[in-house]
């Protein structure tokens, strides 16, 4: 009882505190002149591509992350609102796979990500599978508010 | 049948007192016919109309002795029954089913009970669904077949469901799970708001569901019931089959329950999940078909003092997902699969079985009361999906792993429960209650997605509690409880590899740790009742505890339904409550009203904190959800009041609020996750107890209007407010020898596109089912022994 009491009225005090939150989530803009892939982009193994897009948030950015998988089972569907082709389904041999993090620096509330991304020529089982492939981006603000897009990508070689 | 006019309406009238007052408020029960009455302000009761026959009458009344007696009603009858004060026998107060009003009288908790009847008359998908009307209690909907638990806005491991005295133990933290019971069974409801660990121990601490079958059969009868449900949105069928016998001593009683229904409909005609747009397909809620088989059997012996009984029961169902998001994952689907056909369940989708064993004795002497239950159970739930290669897992399934592709996870819980509680009556005045309860549970996991570890966990709680009569209105109650718990968490790692942080070897992660925790706790809890007439207060102030599960202590993996990486820490203490509650009740004849008020404190509520952070070598990517613990204040009310405008028309309002705030950690200010926003219920009810071949008759229209929910903390979606009307009307239908109980309603009358705040679903934005007819109808097989005895 004797902690009750005060606990109370700590807790009726503290209630009556109004505290400001945030409770916006940050946004991925990929309609951003210079976002790059975006959905339908063809990327090539062997060569590497800068990743660009247009983060904000209301407050403060926190983190992203990106992770390329395939689809060739056309499991998962990108978020985007318009289709693209995708190729018919086929058994997975030696996908590629990548997933990273990224700490954006505080006290931002936009952020250019410019990210380089190398996309290997193959590895130890030989070369990669081609085809269509999905390019996850996951944003979160200080607050842990998240944005997620997926877009379809074509994960090739060049001729 | 028809009865003639002038042998159905005879009127028996009377009054009740005690030997120097008269008794407002006493119940008076005519059998057969179940007929109620409760005194006015004076003590005065009336009954009618009645068919003429012998009957027979028992009067209760808090405080006094119970007076039984046969009477024969051949004219218009009056009579005066006098009671004798005695003090309150515990255990006529748990057995009376029909004394509802007494129990809450004498309990200084908040409660609701209801009974099967209440239940046939609100049955929806689900038990929870079906009780969520009830002011303060809520249900965590996954879709139209299944629910959750919420009471006063916690869920999950925060609620306790008893089911026969035995705590029901299946995998409450997960948030696609739904409760294993078979509703249809389910004949008498208590619902407990607010912390109740004196009693029921660890997780009782956002309040506690007890469900019972009231089925001790009248001597030398046999008979039982036959139901049948349809809903109109999910084109449900379901069936429910009820046989009962009673010899002199011995009784059995067998039910079987089957449902099936096809994939639910919304008014919309497709479902933006993030910015994607997935398109339905004729408004149905692809892959959300389901089915469910139950068996019940009873066997039960019974004699002056003592009763023993074996419940066993088999809950099995089957559940499609929604198979646009697995989970929040927008998925790619075979709308010529999936559309073929509303009733198929494809993956996703869960199976889950639940076995259960109980024993329950009770022994009364004159001035005291044992009992003794024992359970046994066993759940048993399968999560199936298409191989799916997330993260680092192989694009293709090896052929040498001990499961299969489909299982994504697994999990089997063996639970072992052991209660025994004394009741003692030792000055007259006094009822004191001595409790221990056991419980050791075993749970094994498999699939390819790690989530919560194997785990062993042994409670063990003892308590003492005592009712003191203080004066004939005011109880007094206090009580204590000491309880150990103790979890040995079992190491898990990865069946596939990850590549480690700097060009080293791949491993396989280990997920889990062993782990060893012993836990303490000890609780209390005191408080006061005061009736006097028409007025009931009551206050309760009390400490309840809640031990960390295993998901808090070890989770370490990715919650692929959500997009979290959900991380536990082993160092977690149990969670505890304050609690100060109150309740204010006042009836009259016309005009009934009562207040539930509450705030609540908990110094350190668990509570699964998302960081701004990503991790990808354990979270695959995905944002990592610390679990975490910060302190919590909490308050709240519920209002519930109806006014008789005549004989036949009752106006009522039910309202309901709940303020969470976080007071420490990073979300300090934030509210807690699935918080119910304020609701208002207003309701009309027209009843009709005077016709001849439909009697019991009733037609009731509810407003439910819903406030928007803007207090979210992440991941949630702000949702916006909402009202819809529901209508239902039934009554029994005496049309040859079984008279039909029908109950009709009408679900989201104007077929409204909303958003439930406490759906599973809500986040991808999935709104309600749309328009919805319910129809159910029961058939007693014998009418005599459609009521239960419950005299010993």
């Amino acid at each position: 009882m004797k902690y009750l009491v005060p606990a109370f009225w700590l807790a009726f005090i503290f209630s009556c505190t109004s505290i400001d939150i945030d409770d916006e989530k940050p946004y991925i803009d990929l309609n951003y002149t210079q976002a790059f892939p975006i959905n339908c982009d063809t990327l090539y193994f062997g060569e590497s591509f800068i990743f660009k897009a247009r983060f904000t948030d209301n407050v403060e950015l926190g983190s992203y992350s990106i992770e390329i998988h395939h689809n060739f089972d056309h499991h998962s569907h990108s978020t985007e609102v318009s289709e693209c082709h995708l190729s018919d389904p086929k058994p997975a041999i030696n996908p590629f796979l990548y997933i990273e993090e990224f700490e954006i620096p505080p006290e931002q509330s936009e952020y250019l990500p410019e990210i380089t991304i190398e996309l290997p020529e193959g590895n130890e089982n030989g070369a990669f599978d081609e085809g269509d492939y999905h390019f996850l981006i996951r944003l979160s603000d200080r607050e842990g508010w998240s944005d997620m897009r997926g877009v379809g990508v074509k994960v090739v070689y060049r001729d | 049948m028809l009865y003639p006019k002038e042998l159905s309406g005879q009127t028996l009238s009377g009054q009740v007192s005690g030997r120097t007052q008269s008794l407002p408020g006493a119940v008076i029960r005519l059998e057969p016919g179940n007929y109620l009455a409760v005194t006015d302000a004076k003590g005065h009761f009336e009954i009618s109309p009645i068919p003429s026959g012998r009957y027979q009458i028992v009067v209760t009344f808090m405080g006094y002795g119970k007076h039984s007696d046969s009477i024969d009603i051949v004219q218009q009858e009056n009579i005066f029954i006098t009671l004798s004060p005695q003090t309150v026998n515990l255990q006529e107060v748990l057995v009376s089913d029909h004394l509802a009003e007494q129990r809450k009288r004498e309990t200084p908790l908040n409660i609701e009970i209801v009974n099967d009847d209440y239940i046939r008359q609100n049955m929806a998908g689900s038990l929870m669904q079906s009780l969520a009307r009830l002011p303060g209690v809520g249900a965590v909907e996954i879709g139209s077949g299944q629910s959750k638990p919420a009471i006063r806005g916690l869920g999950f491991n925060r609620v306790v469901v008893v089911e026969n005295s035995i705590k029901h133990e299946g995998q409450q933290w997960g948030n696609d799970h739904g409760l294993e019971i078979d509703q249809f069974a389910a004949n008498r409801v208590e619902i407990i708001k607010g912390p109740s660990s004196l009693m029921y121990g660890s997780d009782a601490i956002g309040g506690v569901i007890k469900i019972s079958r009231l089925d001790i059969p009248a001597p030398h009868t046999t008979g039982g019931t036959a139901d049948f449900v349809f809903a109109g949105n999910n084109m449900l069928l379901g069936t429910s089959g009820y046989a009962f016998t009673r010899r002199e001593k011995l009784f059995f009683s067998a039910r079987a329950t089957l449902t099936h229904y096809a994939d639910y409909r919304v008014p919309a005609d497709s479902i933006d999940i993030y910015s994607y747009r997935a398109a339905l397909s004729n408004n149905r809620m692809r892959n959300t078909a389901g089915k469910e088989q139950n068996m019940h059997f009873t066997v039960g012996y019974i004699q002056n003092g003592f009763s023993t009984q074996i419940l066993a029961s088999a809950i099995k169902s089957e559940n499609g997902f929604f198979a646009n998001a697995h989970g929040l994952e927008p998925r790619r689907v075979d709308t010529l699969l999936h559309d073929k056909s509303n009733r198929d369940i494809q993956y996703p989708k869960h199976k889950v079985e639940h076995l259960k064993l109980i024993s329950k004795s009770n022994l009364t002497q004159t001035n005291s009361a044992f009992d003794l239950n024992l359970g046994i159970q066993r759940n048993r739930r399968q999560e199936l999906s298409p191989y799916v290669s997330h993260g680092y897992m192989p694009a293709n399934f090896p052929t040498n792993i001990g499961f299969e592709p489909e299982i994504e996870r697994a999990f089997e819980k063996h639970i072992y429960s052991a209660n025994a509680l004394a009741h003692l009556n030792t000055t007259g005045r006094t009822n004191i209650s001595l409790g221990i309860n056991n419980e050791y549970q075993i749970n094994r996991i498999d699939g390819r997605g790690f989530i919560i570890p194997e785990f062993e966990q042994y409670l063990a709680g003892i308590f003492a509690t005592a009712k003191y009569q203080h004066t004939l209105a005011t109880i007094l109650h206090a009580g204590l409880r000491a309880d150990y718990g103790a979890i040995r968490i079992d190491e898990y790692s990865d069946w596939y590899t990850t590549p480690a942080e700097e060009h080293g070897e791949e491993a396989y992660a280990q997920r889990a740790a062993n782990l060893s925790r012993h836990f303490h706790s000890f609780t209390w809890a005191i408080g006061a009742n005061h009736n006097i007439s028409g007025l009931s207060l009551k206050i309760n102030a009390g400490k309840s505890f809640r031990m960390p599960t295993p998901k808090e202590l070890s989770a370490n993996g990715v919650n692929y339904h959500r997009f979290s990486y959900e991380k536990g820490d082993s160092t977690l203490s149990p969670e505890t409550a304050y609690q100060l509650d109150a309740g204010i009740e006042w009836n009259t004849y016309r005009f009934a009203m009562g207040i539930t008020p509450y705030i609540n404190y908990f110094p350190n509520y668990i509570y699964l904190n998302p960081d701004f952070r990503h991790n990808h070598l354990y979270g695959n990517g995905n944002q990592i959800f610390n679990y975490t613990q910060s302190s919590v204040f909490r308050h709240g009310a519920e209002i519930h009041s109806h006014f008789n405008v005549s004989r036949n028309f009752t106006l009522g309002a039910i309202a309901e609020y709940v303020y969470a705030q976080q007071l420490s950690g990073d979300k300090r200010g934030f509210g807690l996750p699935f918080s119910p926003p304020p609701m208002l219920l207003l309701s009309a009810k027209y009843v009709n107890k005077s016709r001849q071949w439909l009697s019991n008759s009733y037609l009731s229209a509810d407003i439910k209007m819903v406030a928007a929910q803007n207090r979210i903390v992440p991941p949630e979606k702000k949702t916006p407010a909402y009202h819809t009307i529901n209508l239902s009307a039934g009554g029994i239908l005496s049309l040859n020898k079984y008279p039909l109980s029908v109950s009709i309603q009408i679900h989201n009358l104007m077929n409204t596109k909303y958003f439930n705040h406490t759906s599973y679903y809500r986040i991808i934005n999935v709104p309600e089912p749309g328009r919805n007819l319910i129809v159910n109808l029961q058939i007693p097989i014998n009418r005599e022994i459609t009521q239960t005895n419950h005299s010993h």
